[in-house]
């Protein structure tokens, strides 16, 4: 398929999915857009149009620091549709907190996924991070685009709370005297904030009626809906004599842990879909139905795909596998981390090492260890 | 007749006086809901992690976050592992409020709630008992440009409560240690525009200072404070009810000065009422939007435990005078068994008060709460003061049975009686019970108020249309109990039939013994009175 022709159809009516703008973002205006637009689909090819965001790509760059000197060029960012460009001009001072969110979930699914068949691997060198493993619409596509959603609210609530940014949810609709907002009545949730601004960018090419973009959109949502659900309620009584008579009680963060635990059972119990396609005035909607209708529909916090994953076993360019040759396994586990899972039945290798190691360290709370050295032997098994 | 306006008032006129007060109860509850915005605001920061890179631990250096003179900082400690920079060299910064905010005195107050993120690791977790050490300081300034002056300096040490909601093995490692809010800072007044709170904590491995605390990943302050908005709102209802009060407060005593007669008990403890209630209305806060008062915040506790420990007394010597047993009262020292513990209870909590908010006018810093000798004393203070409360409402709820047990007695007699004494006897019940009611009333919706706002979210939105139900409670609440008090000295204010035109009339005059017997049985309170009455009466005969 030629990267040319294809893209084309897609490209134009992109544009039906800017009416939901939330955040009223100034406008530019059409031509400029048109063109911007255009500019974007011609350069980038299909890569715009990957089952999943080019943009990810953020998440390797470890130049986009949120302490680091050096802006983000938005021009610079790959595979970005004319409103996530628009979103990153206009607020470009929390930009540095989406690529640090897509990191943070990321490296999430590095660990959730570390002793499996498929540990999220990502590719260095390539602008489709996770390699073609993604593009189809799998339960893995269904699980890196919640915790990638989730990452980006996650990292964009907490860099509001460090105070350097400006559009962090103060001073907004408050009522009280004009250009008082702030000290009549405060700020808002930082919360909110931080779902909008997840919703504005990570949704913002989900907008094809097609089957990949719902259920990417329902994914992202889910991702969303997990960090508000974890939320912790923390009070304070300051009354009199430091009574609960006056009580003040706010919203916490979790760790992202454990949002990567939750979706992890999500991934586990992720519903699948079959694809209907209807005809409606704008031309053909693809949706998704519950494939079976025996289990409960899916709820909004749950995740859904349409397409078997491959199994990961053998390298597969076209899949993405990256076969689970030489990989190190679990002897003693009879999970999925175990060798006779990890290696499909292909047998492991065994070899002794002797590792130096730290032991009886004294730990300080933070930076330095004070260890004696070890050595110790290990047997380290690998997949054939 | 006897004394007081609320038996000489006709039903009809009870109702427009009552219905004028629910005017303006509702009023109070719309100001909080509908114009003040929620009562307090918190920000939330997460604290800039600075290297103190000139290594000279001794100087007074300030560690700014962000701006001109910004500290060399760090975003995770991973990073510092690799730089091979110390724990001691780490210099938390936060400042207060966010970039391009500035506080204001109409905040009234400052308090900042610590929150460490410490992540479990097989091989360096929390350990039992584990304290954290803090070196903070904190400074302030008024212009962007200025020189941080600083504002206090302590050396706190805080229990480190926490517990691993996962089991503790290799599969948590990682995952976020649930702890305690830890206290920090309680400011009573917010007089600067720009503060800034920088935390140390040093390592001391020989003297096991901050030894055994876990893996830190962060500490974020949360910030509280009042909203300017409800201030004003707040500012403004006192200092409409201080003439409110003020002025009832001096139509009620010259009702009684009027009097030949001294005044008697109830009389007197309405009227100190009234005194304790102004106390709360006057709005000195005013001042504190001028003037650096740190005291403000103490100050407001005492006098709120002044009107308490008043609005207390005021219900038992309420219910004891009408008690209608033939027992002669009138005095405090009668009522030392049910006052005492009131009396008792308020020093105790006033002690425990000083102990925290009287010791954090020196040291912001401090919290009674720290130390386990503190927690103890703190907790003895407030146990004793849970015991008097329990043994004072056993008296209450004693004496209204008591009350309510001569009221049916005296009912049974009701229909033996004449058809005047009957009515009058009726009415007279009729309006205790009513008393009875609104106090009750008052007392459970406070109750059932200070519930609500434990458990509900603080705003309830009625399309397009937030209510601030929380500021709608403080304000209901201040306003209900200064109506409570403005309508006790109406209403319990001496009547003017009481004395001069009444004996007048011819038809009165054959009831009178009755009278005086029903008088003096019902509201035996009045004693003095039926004293004086009689002798007058006598004389004018």
């Amino acid at each position: 398929m030629g990267g040319g022709g294809f893209p084309l159809p897609l490209c134009v009516y992109a544009p039906e999915g800017f009416s939901a703008d939330t955040l009223e973002l100034p406008g530019l205006m059409d031509f400029y857009f048109l063109l911007g637009f255009l500019f974007s689909c011609v350069v980038s090819g299909r890569k715009v149009f990957a089952g999943y965001p080019i943009w990810w790509s953020l998440a390797l760059g470890q130049q986009y620091n949120s302490l680091a000197s050096r802006p983000i060029l938005c021009g610079s960012i790959p595979g970005l549709v004319p409103k996530q460009l628009r979103f990153c001009r206009n607020y470009i001072e929390i930009m540095p907190s989406v690529a640090e969110g897509v990191k943070l979930g990321v490296q999430e699914c590095k660990h959730q996924f570390r002793g499996r068949r498929w540990n999220c691997t990502t590719i260095d060198d390539s602008l489709a991070i996770f390699g073609p493993v993604l593009d189809k619409a799998t339960r893995e596509s269904a699980f890196v685009h919640a915790i990638a959603s989730a990452g980006v609210a996650f990292a964009v609530i907490r860099s509001c709370t460090e105070g350097t940014s400006t559009i962090c949810g103060c001073d907004s609709h408050h009522k009280g005297p004009p250009g008082e907002g702030w000290k009549w009545g405060g700020c808002s949730e930082d919360a909110e904030f931080g779902i909008l601004v997840s919703r504005e960018f990570a949704d913002a090419r989900e907008n094809r009626p097609d089957a990949r973009s719902a259920m990417n959109r329902h994914n992202n949502e889910a991702g969303r809906t997990t960090i508000l659900d974890h939320m912790h309620l923390k009070c304070k009584c300051h009354g009199l004599s430091g009574s609960c008579e006056v009580k003040t009680c706010w919203w916490t963060q979790p760790d992202f842990r454990a949002i990567g635990d939750y979706l992890k059972d999500k991934y586990d119990s992720a519903s699948e879909m079959v694809v209907e396609k209807h005809r409606e005035s704008r031309g053909w909607v693809e949706t998704l139905r519950a494939k079976y209708a025996l289990f409960k529909p899916p709820t909004e916090r749950d995740l859904v795909y349409y397409e078997n994953s491959p199994n990961f076993c053998e390298p597969n360019p076209e899949t993405g596998s990256f076969g689970t040759k030489d990989r190190t396994c679990n002897v003693t586990s009879h999970g999925i981390d175990g060798c006779d899972l990890l290696c499909c039945g292909r047998g492991h290798n065994t070899r002794t090492e002797k590792r130096k190691e730290k032991c009886h360290c004294i730990f300080h709370w933070c930076c330095y260890v004070s260890c004696q050295e070890c050595v110790r032997v290990y047997d380290v098994h690998t997949c054939k | 007749m006897a004394g007081a306006i609320i038996e000489n008032m006709s039903t009809g006129k009870l109702c427009i006086v009552g219905g004028i007060l629910f005017v303006f109860q509702i009023v109070a509850f719309l100001l909080g809901g509908l114009i003040a915005p929620n009562p307090t605001s918190v920000i939330h920061s997460t604290a800039t992690k600075c290297i103190d890179v000139q290594k000279n631990h001794h100087k007074t250096k300030w560690f700014m976050p962000w701006g001109p003179n910004q500290c060399e900082k760090i975003s995770s400690f991973d990073e510092a592992l690799k730089r091979q920079i110390e724990a001691n060299d780490i210099v938390f910064a936060v400042h207060i409020p966010y970039i391009s905010k500035e506080m204001n005195p109409w905040f009234q107050f400052m308090l900042s709630i610590m929150q460490l993120d410490i992540a479990f690791k097989s091989n360096n977790f929390i350990q039992e008992n584990a304290m954290v050490t803090l070196d903070v300081t904190m400074a302030y300034r008024n212009d962007l440009s200025g020189k941080w002056t600083e504002l206090a300096r302590s050396t706190e040490q805080r229990k480190l409560k926490c517990k691993l909601p996962t089991p503790k093995s290799q599969i948590s490692e990682g995952h976020y240690y649930e702890c305690d809010l830890i206290p920090l800072i309680e400011l009573g007044s917010v007089a600067h525009k720009y503060y800034l709170v920088n935390i140390r904590l040093p390592v001391n491995e020989r003297k096991k200072v901050n030894i055994g605390i876990g893996e830190i990943k962060d500490l974020k302050l949360t910030t509280i404070f009042q909203n300017g908005g409800f201030t004003k709102v707040w500012f403004a209802m006192k200092t409409f009810l201080t003439p409110s009060i003020l002025i009832i407060m001096i139509w009620y005593w010259r009702r009684i000065t009027m009097m030949t007669r001294s005044p008697v008990l109830l009389e007197k403890v309405i009227f100190a009422l009234g005194i304790s209630m102004t106390f709360i209305n006057i709005p000195v806060e005013w001042f504190s939007i001028g003037f650096n008062w740190t005291w403000m915040l103490l100050f407001g506790d005492i006098r709120q435990g002044i009107f308490y420990a008043m609005l207390l007394s005021f219900w038992i010597i309420f219910c004891g005078e009408h008690m209608m047993d033939q027992t002669e009262r009138n005095r405090l020292s009668r009522y030392w068994k049910q006052v005492g513990p009131i009396a008792f209870g308020s020093c105790c909590l006033f002690i425990f008060d000083m102990c925290e908010r009287g010791v954090q006018l020196k040291n912001p810093f401090y919290s009674i709460w720290a130390t386990d000798v503190g927690t103890e004393l703190a907790m003895a203070f407030i146990i004793v003061a849970g015991i008097c409360a329990c043994l004072y409402f056993g008296f209450l709820c004693f004496m209204v049975f008591q009350v309510f047990r001569n009221i049916s007695g005296k009912r049974s007699k009701l229909p033996a009686m004449s058809k005047t004494r009957r009515l009058h006897y009726e009415g007279l019940i009729f309006r205790f019970k009513f008393f009875m009611l609104v106090t009750l009333a008052c007392a459970a919706l406070s109750v059932i108020f200070f519930i609500t706002s434990q458990v509900n979210e603080g705003h309830w939105t009625w399309d397009g249309t937030t209510v601030q139900v929380n500021s709608a409670f403080f304000t209901g609440i201040y306003g209900m109990w200064n109506l409570y008090v403005f309508a006790l000295m109406f209403l319990y204010a001496p009547s003017h039939k009481n004395y001069g035109d009444d004996q007048s009339n011819g038809d009165l005059r054959v009831n009178s013994a009755e009278e005086l017997q029903l008088t003096t049985t019902i509201t035996h309170a009045d004693g003095p009175t039926e004293v004086f009455r009689l002798a007058g009466k006598e004389a004018q005969e």
